[in-house]
């Protein structure tokens, strides 16, 4: 087969060879690398779609987030809430949202977490003034219950994000929270 | 390495077709070969740090959208195995039953969606969001041993699971054999059956 010469980063270069002396050869390697970024294109993504995604669920997963059914949960929400009891349960979900909250550490990531992670979300966005934080969450799939408790998950985490809550709006599918930020010392 | 050039590139052997190919493509996108085939590094080399090889990385990408579409979400581990552990006890058979049909549901949007829709059943059981650490699948005499293992699940999020697997599995033709539950370890043995009888299906 003939062969071409290709330039390439240095840095790139050297972790490409270091890594395929564990596989076998760096030609072959390589080789192999090329056939897939052709074959990305030939489906129409690059490379960096695809491996996107795929960071996206493997953070999902290091994050300690889990698939489920989405009726079923929403089901078991409501059966716990009503078995267990309304303090109870909001304070399960108020103190998952303040883990989730120290875990991200960052208002800017949470949120991006939450767009990219709860499709069943179809609006979430927060809002940033000089000494409040307004967030929106909207869900046409939310119970009035699973509002309730989603509710209060955003409010923990963004306690654990420093903020503190000063106004809620919560009913079926709708969460609107205002927060006040510390202040500056 | 296969040769040098300025102090910080190296040239790198590779096949020329594949070159022309990705040449055309870097000009296609109005990039240079260098600056394309960085790109192309860097994502193998993130591709490695996902423990996964591009090609894997790829035969997954088409299954990727298929929890988004098929009605699945995600939620925190610990809110879910509360949520169970606070309900199983009182609603423990009809909790498995509801996981079986929703397993069942999602085992017929498979079976639309894809020309082989048990291998993508198991792939996006590998594919690691459903907080599976092993899924082992031994095929022999038109029979298929299903090991899926997770560890620290809970009791009855494995049933609850074992349940969705099965539903899954039965919506796409196979009947169960055999099966075995115990706290993160699945073991189900199931075998094709072309004509489904439906109200054999049941949990």
């Amino acid at each position: 087969m003939k062969r071409k010469l290709l330039a390439a980063r240095l840095d790139l270069a050297d972790k490409i060879s270091e890594i395929s002396s564990r596989k076998g050869t760096l030609y072959d390697y390589v080789n192999d690398i090329l056939e897939q970024a052709i074959r990305a294109e030939e489906i129409g993504l690059s490379l960096k779609t695809v491996l996107d995604d795929r960071w996206t669920v493997k953070a999902m997963k290091d994050a300690g987030f889990i698939l489920v059914p989405e009726k079923l949960l929403y089901d078991l929400a409501e059966v716990a809430y009503k078995r267990v009891g309304r303090e109870k349960t909001t304070m399960l979900w108020y103190e998952t949202g303040q883990w989730y909250g120290h875990y991200y550490g960052d208002l800017r990531k949470f949120e991006a977490a939450i767009k990219n992670c709860f499709w069943d979300v179809s609006e979430f966005k927060i809002l940033e003034e000089k000494e409040t934080a307004v967030l929106t969450c909207l869900s046409s799939k939310f119970s009035a219950t699973y509002t309730e408790l989603f509710s209060k998950f955003l409010e923990g985490a963004l306690n654990a994000l420093g903020l503190s809550l000063s106004q809620c709006e919560v009913s079926k599918g709708i969460i609107n929270l205002k927060f006040v930020k510390p202040l500056d010392k | 390495m296969s040769g040098k050039s300025s102090r910080n590139q190296k040239l790198i052997r590779a096949p020329s077709d594949l070159v022309s190919k990705l040449s055309q493509e870097a000009a296609c996108q109005g990039k240079t070969l260098y600056s394309y085939v960085t790109e192309i590094f860097e994502q193998a080399t993130r591709a490695y740090e996902m423990k996964r090889s591009l090609k894997e990385i790829l035969d997954t990408f088409e299954i990727l959208d298929v929890p988004k579409e098929a009605g699945t979400i995600y939620t925190p581990r610990d809110v879910l195995d509360y949520l169970i552990q606070k309900t199983y006890g009182e609603n423990g058979e009809e909790l498995q039953r509801m996981w079986y049909h929703a397993g069942k549901w999602y085992g017929t949007y498979l079976k639309e969606k894809f020309e082989q829709p048990f291998d993508s059943f198991l792939r996006l059981l590998r594919e690691g969001r459903w907080d599976l650490n092993e899924v082992a699948v031994n095929k022999s005499n038109g029979r298929i041993v299903l090991k899926c293992v997770s560890a620290l699940t809970p009791q009855e999020r494995s049933l609850l699971l074992q349940n969705f697997i099965e539903g899954a599995a039965h919506s796409l033709g196979y009947k169960t054999q055999e099966k075995n539950c115990f706290k993160g370890i699945i073991c189900l043995t199931l075998f094709k059956h072309e004509l489904r009888q439906p109200e054999e299906d049941s949990v």
